[in-house]
């Protein structure tokens, strides 16, 4: 009561201008409050519609998971009483290693297939139980798919880069090309580059831009080996050809013993 | 392929008949074929043995021979599985009581050298006679190399030419083969190699060599080492590996019966240098494969030899069967790629054969170097059946 007393009294001297009175202060925090309610509120909301969701799907990994240790399990058992292992090496004549042993395939296989069904199952799961209790767009779940497609593909690409690598590096130096490692980096970077472009397409990242840049970097680099090759290593091929040529022909010259003496080896 | 044009009258006459010896001719060219009937028409009496091919017959055929017409392979420098079941298949029909196969280019072969053969299974009582060449010291390296030490030390067989291409057979090894080839033809691997030495042993068959002095070897259509040594070298390999429980065990290899044969003079020298730089190439590319494969140590020696140059260059005995002891443990183990094992094989091998070449050029005869290279395999064979049983050692 004083204070409004005051506040009118030096209004009235004109000192200080006209303030709100203490219901708009009560007015803005409040809409601030409650406009901060419904945040959390639309927040906790999207939380318990995913949360089953999420839960349904570790509870199925899970389960699954269980399930195939316990098949694994069994079916070590039962392939071991059996001799399985036995059964296979004397019928395809190969000798397993202890590490790798058909029983042991079998039951690592039959726990990773359990598992995967589990994934399947869960994901099956998390997706009916998101896509009925909240009103989000479901985008997030295709493009999950996208990624786990996207690392097997770049697993996959690696691989064929290491192999296709390693296949050139010995085929090239069984042929004393002296080149040889530069060969086998050039094809591994080819390989690597590919399955780049081939994950980001895959993840829908990027767009013409990174076909374009793919295009420009893979058709250059094959332009450059072709005009290195054809122009201007055209000495160290033709060295490298000739004494090629040069080894064949002592390899496939059968010396004729009555005339002429054993000059080349034969490996064979 | 060559076939009959006709079936002359001996020969519809020796469908239906038994004899002592049947002698199975693969496909060849006619030259050779006419050499091979007139060596056997003159090393065999009359009605004494049947000759089974799909040759064409020539005109003017020893009437002193029984022909029948047989099923086989398009063999060029080896005997094929079918090659095998098809003679088996011929011995048992005509009741014969050894069985005698001519590779290619057989009638290079002595009339007493297809004899000696013969006599070894029917008069000795041998399983399976095999015959041992008079070759040049430069010749059939991969053989002196790999497959008769592997052999040796691994079967106690001291036969030198484990994967010839002539071979005596009583009836019982014929079977004993021909239910091997089967395995391999059922595999769906037609063009694979057949190790009768090896099937011998295993079956604890009698196994024993003969003398046949000089042979033109035939040699196969692609002679790119490359191929032939993976594939030849692979399925010695996969063959050891698929008889493991049976060379784990010890046994002593029976005493030398024969004296050494020197090998052929060679005359010319060979490529020493070309086989050193790929070596040493190799040794610079090839480190990170190598690595997979070898222990440190062997990657130490080979440094070492890497830096010797071409004249004097030598792999040690030792080095080079541990070489190969580590390569088929890898083989087994999968280590890496297969065809890529085999692949890195190779400069190692011209590496032996470098080192070979100077050692016999200095003076040491070529029969000695590869009986020693023999004893260094049969010496480090602990270290294969060690590593066999605990693959992660590398010290033992």
């Amino acid at each position: 009561m004083q204070y409004a007393v005051d506040n009118t009294m030096q209004q009235a001297n004109g000192k200080i201008a006209a303030s709100p009175l203490y219901t708009d202060d009560v007015s803005i925090w409040h809409h601030m409050s409650e406009a901060l309610h419904q945040s959390l509120y639309r927040v906790l909301t999207l939380l318990i519609a995913v949360l089953p969701g999420i839960l349904a799907f570790f509870v199925a990994l899970l389960l699954f998971g269980a399930v195939g240790m316990l098949i694994s399990w069994v079916l070590r058992r039962c392939l071991t009483w059996a001799k399985f292992d036995l059964r296979i090496a004397r019928k395809s004549g190969a000798d397993w290693t202890p590490s790798s042993s058909p029983t042991d395939i079998v039951a690592r296989a039959s726990f990773w297939i359990c598992v995967l069904l589990g994934l399947v199952i869960g994901v099956s799961a998390f997706d009916a139980s998101y896509a009925t209790g909240a009103p989000l767009p479901i985008s997030l779940l295709p493009y999950l798919t996208h990624a786990v497609g996207a690392a097997l593909l770049l697993i996959a690409g690696v691989l064929v880069a290491r192999f296709l690598a390693r296949s050139v590096l010995i085929s090239a130096v069984n042929a004393q090309l002296q080149y040889a490692r530069v060969l086998s980096l050039g094809v591994k970077w080819l390989v690597l580059v590919l399955t780049a472009a081939m994950v980001l397409d895959h993840l829908e990242v990027g767009g013409n831009i990174v076909e374009l840049a793919f295009g420009i970097l893979f058709g250059g680099i094959v332009l450059t080996l072709a005009l290195a090759v054809g122009l201007g290593s055209r000495d160290l091929v033709s060295r490298s050809l000739e004494s090629h040529v040069e080894h064949t022909g002592e390899r496939t010259h059968i010396p004729d013993e009555a005339t002429t003496p054993t000059r080349q080896i034969r490996h064979f | 392929m060559a076939t009959a044009n006709s079936i002359p009258e001996n020969a519809q006459a020796a469908e239906n008949t038994t004899a002592d010896l049947l002698v199975f001719v693969t496909a060849m060219a006619p030259e050779h074929f006419k050499g091979v009937l007139a060596n056997l028409a003159s090393a065999f009496s009359p009605g004494q043995i049947i000759v089974a091919t799909e040759n064409q017959l020539p005109a003017d055929l020893p009437s002193n021979l029984r022909v029948v017409s047989t099923p086989q392979s398009n063999a060029a420098w080896s005997l094929k599985p079918v090659d095998f079941v098809n003679a088996a298949q011929c011995g048992r029909q005509h009741g014969a009581q050894a069985i005698m196969m001519l590779g290619p280019e057989a009638d290079s072969l002595s009339p007493l050298a297809l004899r000696s053969l013969a006599d070894a299974v029917s008069r000795a009582s041998i399983d399976l006679a095999v015959p041992r060449y008079s070759l040049p010291s430069h010749a059939g390296l991969i053989n002196s190399a790999i497959l008769y030490p592997l052999t040796r030390a691994a079967f106690a067989s001291r036969v030198r030419f484990p994967l010839s291409i002539d071979l005596g057979m009583s009836p019982r090894m014929a079977e004993r083969l021909s239910g091997a080839a089967e395995r391999i033809s059922a595999a769906s691997q037609p063009e694979a190699l057949l190790w009768p030495v090896n099937e011998a042993v295993a079956a604890g068959f009698t196994v024993d060599e003969v003398d046949v002095g000089l042979r033109a070897m035939p040699q196969p259509s692609d002679p790119d080492l490359n191929s032939i040594l993976a594939m030849v070298t692979g399925s010695l390999f996969a063959d050891i590996e698929a008889k493991a429980a049976l060379w784990q065990r010890p046994r002593r290899a029976p005493a030398m019966r024969q004296p050494m044969v020197e090998a052929q003079p060679s005359d010319g020298s060979a490529d020493v240098a070309r086989m050193v730089a790929a070596f040493q190439l190799a040794n610079a590319n090839l480190q990170e494969i190598w690595s997979l494969v070898l222990p440190p140590n062997s990657l130490l020696l080979l440094k070492r030899c890497s830096m010797l140059d071409a004249a004097t260059f030598r792999m040690p005995d030792s080095l080079w069967a541990r070489i190969v002891y580590d390569f088929l443990i890898a083989y087994r183990l999968r280590t890496i790629n297969r065809g890529h094992l085999l692949g890195a094989l190779i400069p190692l091998y011209l590496a032996w054969v470098a080192g070979h070449i100077n050692l016999t050029a200095s003076g040491t005869p070529a029969e000695r170097h590869i009986e020693a290279v023999a004893a260094a395999f049969e010496a480090d064979k602990p270290y294969l059946v060690a590593r066999w049983r605990w693959p992660d050692r590398f010290n033992s």
